[in-house]
């Protein structure tokens, strides 16, 4: 029997397993009754449409619909709209493919009473008008759970209409500016053809019109994000790189158009294109990221419950998270997120604290000790006390957090490109200095201008310093020299979101490391296995019961299990979780002879008069059969193999190496030592990282962290540069401004070689431009440009700063 | 003459492209291009039955906004 496609979702399993209808193969019940759904409906051209794609099989949500009707449902996610519809904005779980658009869509639109539904491939939002005469919204829910999707509701923030709106603005004036540029680009070869060749003086003056005509909605129109950035700087006192697009590509604006009414000389309408096409593609990639950033956000807060179970005076009511006050006692069950913070005040169960803290096993809680909200009760009925209103909890905080620091992040632009910065205002004082001097002094080496005022020749030649210098060089110095390295860092599995983040990462002095996920692998191996008892049917039983439980522990064994044996599950009865100690049951075999089995620690062990001896310092796991010991295991999380050549490498570089995790001091330090971190800091909350974060930025210190879990997302969009492990949280991979896309720390070594070298190109090529202005700014100061000079001068510079950027690829 | 004929051939050509321009930003104002990857991949779906589903979609929106207003002016 070999492998087959289950015919719904395209998933290859083996033909054991599967469900057989006459021809057909399913893997679940799931997909079965999503496949006869629409082929009963006369979708089943969705097949055709998904071709030998994949997708997920139906989601099994059992959640309560009911909960899209109540009141406070509708006051926090409803909107009515102008023609008396309802609109809601929903998040769809499950799309996959343009295919899955089709169903959905297509779908809801087949429901009578739905009025449009639209539904985003890019980030899965939906937005639904319906009428509420004749549909209620809880139908709609069912309706797409039918067919094997989910839809949870989101509130459409301000920031994410902003978001739309800003990113489709900054898409209209770049797309302006893109067009402008390619025609100029035609006319320039025109116009620079004829000026080796020689041309006609009306037809120079046509092509300076044509080119006047479409720089004109370049600068006003596409270049209007500049002046507008110049103007907020200005109010602030900073001389930002805004400033510098927008006086540059005014003034050589101006002097063109000076030329074009009469002047003599040539006019530089392309180079004004150009440089605003240039920059604007850079901000629009960096409003995208912004966008997406929002996108996540969002996805996060539609997983928050907006209601809780509160208990007073023995009646349970439903209750919306803001009307819950410090003292009320919420009641929680198994599977549920907890949404508030609190005190357990009856019941104890374990808690997934993964989303605070990283660590994937489940923390124990009993009575008076502390939930936090973002944490998942696994599996007992638990009441609580509420200690902290909604606004103030855990999961709010970071969240708000989180969306400060989005906006907030355009900070960095000011600090970056300094360089740069102090070259173009000291070319803005030579050029006021060569005005004054031409003026007042009237200086004149015998340069023709026909008759000119003396106004007149002033401005020019002051003018033409700015032209000869400011643009090409500047504006390509760095963007070239970091795309080339991007580029290497992306063929090492480095995805760097932005190219200034390149010079941040050279310049960098401390690297602050998260422990869980980071430096070790952040899931528990087994690594010793002990087996006193090799009986098969024996292991038949472990196995039965590690399959019990979703415990990572028992998870991790059993994987490592059968990988040796060949091994069947057994009916047991009576199994028991015993709360972070491990499993009980019973079994009986054919004999009716019965068994008892414990599985789990030493405490368990000892619990049940298992006399047994066992010391490590990993995370142990025992098996006894009727009070026998037959198997033990140890536990431990792996560091990973190139940490240490990472730490040891950035030590040589004068970095300071810090780890934070939210692991207890002797994992810690345990860890710590063996790859060599003198600085850690142990138990610390995701809010205490980004103060500490906060406080090294404070210190002056350029800071890059690297973390995986949302428990780093603060910190991680605090610091200077962050990066993200490749499999980490949704939220942590956008906010971070780089992406190791294959985990290994050995990229993140070369991350920094190679931001390094490239940093010393970007200084290269700085120093090139310096050196060829040194040259060209002395002749224009003169007035002794000649067009031929403006032109080489324009394009030699370039393409030496282009060539030598090349040469970041050439080495290793 | 020649040089009338090449301002002319400019005009033209620059009326022509900037009506294209024109075209692109309406476009991009009513949300065409809002959603990437569902643009690209919109090109696949353009069988009779797609188009027809489009065109039914709009009528759809049509139609309950006519269907809504009657149910109000009576009031």
């Amino acid at each position: 029997m070999g492998d087959v496609k289950c015919d719904h979702c395209h998933l290859v399993f083996n033909d054991s397993v599967m469900i057989k209808d006459n021809e057909l193969n399913f893997c679940c019940k799931g997909c079965e009754g999503v496949y006869h759904l629409l082929k009963n409906d006369g979708l089943d051209s969705f097949y055709d449409k998904l071709g030998n794609k994949t997708i997920l099989p139906p989601l099994d949500v059992h959640d309560d619909v009911q909960r899209f009707d109540t009141n406070s449902f509708e006051d926090t996610f409803i909107k009515n709209t102008e023609d008396g519809f309802k609109q809601i904005d929903l998040i769809i779980e499950g799309i996959h493919c343009a295919a899955c658009i089709w169903l959905n869509e297509k779908v809801l639109y087949g429901t009578d009473g739905i009025v449009s539904a639209n539904i985003n491939f890019t980030n899965n939002k939906a937005k639904i008008i319906w009428n509420e005469k004749k549909i209620k919204l809880s139908d709609i829910i069912l309706k797409i759970r039918s067919i094997g999707y989910n839809a949870y509701a989101y509130d459409a923030s301000v920031a994410d209409e902003q978001a739309v709106k800003s990113k489709r603005d900054y898409f209209i004036r770049m797309m302006v500016a893109i067009f402008a540029s390619m025609n100029i680009m035609m006319l320039s070869v025109a116009k620079y053809t004829g000026f080796f060749t020689g041309i006609d003086d009306e037809i120079r003056q046509f092509i300076h019109l044509g080119e006047f005509i479409l720089a004109t909605p370049v600068l006003l129109y596409s270049g209007w994000i500049f002046f507008r950035g110049a103007y907020f700087g200005l109010k602030n006192r900073i001389l930002n790189m805004d400033f510098l697009v927008s006086s540059g590509a005014t003034l050589t604006y101006l002097y063109s158009l000076y030329i074009l009414f009469g002047g003599k000389g040539e006019s530089y309408f392309d180079s004004v294109t150009m440089i605003i096409t240039f920059v604007l593609i850079g901000k629009y990639l960096e409003v995208i990221g912004k966008k997406s950033a929002v996108d996540t956000l969002d996805k996060i807060k539609s997983t928050i419950p907006l209601e809780a179970i509160v208990v007073a005076n023995g009646i349970k009511k439903t209750v919306a998270l803001d009307n819950i006050n410090v003292g009320d006692i919420v009641e929680i069950r198994s599977g549920e997120k907890v949404c508030i913070d609190g005190k357990v005040i009856r019941g104890e169960g374990s808690f997934d604290e993964s989303s605070l803290t990283g660590e994937s096993i489940p923390v124990f809680k009993q009575k008076n000790d502390l939930l936090y909200s973002g944490t998942i009760n696994n599996d007992s009925l638990i009441r609580y006390e509420v200690t902290k209103s909604y606004k103030d909890s855990t999961l709010n905080s970071i969240v708000t957090l989180l969306e400060d620091s989005l906006s907030s992040k355009p900070e960095i632009e000011y600090k970056a490109n300094e360089i740069s910065k102090g070259f173009t205002v000291s070319i803005l004082t030579l050029s006021i200095l060569t005005f004054t001097v031409w003026y007042f002094f009237g200086i004149d080496l015998g340069f023709n201008y026909d008759g000119a005022s003396n106004f007149e020749k002033s401005f020019i030649v002051a003018i033409s310093v700015i032209v000869i210098a400011c643009p090409c060089a500047l504006a390509l110095a760095t963007p070239i020299a970091s795309l080339i390295g991007i580029s290497e860092l992306a063929k090492k599995g480095l995805l760097f979101k932005e190219a200034k983040f390149v010079e941040t990462f050279a310049k960098a002095d401390t690297l602050v490391l998260d422990k869980t996920g980071t430096i070790t692998k952040g899931e528990l191996k087994v690594k010793k296995m002990r087996i006193m008892d090799e009986n098969i049917h024996k292991l038949n039983l472990l196995y039965s019961l590690l399959d019990a439980s979703t415990h990572p522990i028992s998870q991790s064994i059993k994987k490592e299990l059968v990988k040796k044996y060949s091994l069947t599950l057994k009916e047991l009865e009576e199994v028991k979780n015993i709360q972070a100690k491990g499993m009980v049951a019973k079994y009986k075999n054919v004999d009716e002879k019965s068994f008892s089995l414990v599985g789990g620690n030493c405490e368990l062990m000892k619990e049940y008069n298992i006399h047994y001896k066992f010391n490590s310092s990993n995370s142990v796991y025992l098996f006894a059969i009727n009070e026998k010991v037959i198997a033990t295991f140890e536990l431990a999380d792996e560091i990973k193999e190139d940490a240490k050549e990472l730490i040891d490498d950035a030590k040589e570089n004068g970095l300071d190496v810090v780890m934070l995790t939210g692991d207890n001091n002797i994992v810690a330090s345990l860890i710590a030592s063996k790859v060599g971190i003198k600085n850690y800091i142990s138990n610390i909350d995701p809010i205490g990282k980004a103060d500490y974060i906060k406080k090294l930025k404070k210190e002056g210190k350029t800071v890059v962290m690297a973390g995986d879990g949302i428990n780093d997302s603060v910190a991680l969009s605090l610091s200077d540069v962050s990066v993200a492990m490749g499999n980490s949280a949704d939220i942590t991979i956008s906010v971070s401004d780089v992406v190791l896309l294959n985990n290994s720390l050995k990229s993140l070594k070369q991350a920094f070689s190679i931001s390094r070298r490239t940093y010393k190109f970007i200084k290269q090529n700085l120093f090139i431009s310096l050196l060829y202005n040194l040259v060209t700014i002395p002749l224009a100061m003169a007035g002794l440009v000649i067009p031929l000079v403006a032109a080489l001068s324009m394009s030699l510079s370039s393409l030496l700063v282009v060539a030598n950027s090349m040469r970041i690829k050439i080495k290793d | 003459m020649i040089n009338d004929t090449l301002l002319m051939m400019l005009i033209v050509g620059l009326i022509v492209s900037f009506a294209i321009l024109g075209m692109f930003i309406w476009g991009a104002k009513d949300g065409q291009f809002d959603d990437g990857d569902k643009m690209m991949d919109g090109l696949l779906f353009d069988s009779t039955e797609d188009l027809n589903d489009a065109v039914n979609k709009e009528e759809k929106i049509e139609e309950s906004k006519k269907g809504q207003k009657k149910s109000e002016s009576p009031k």
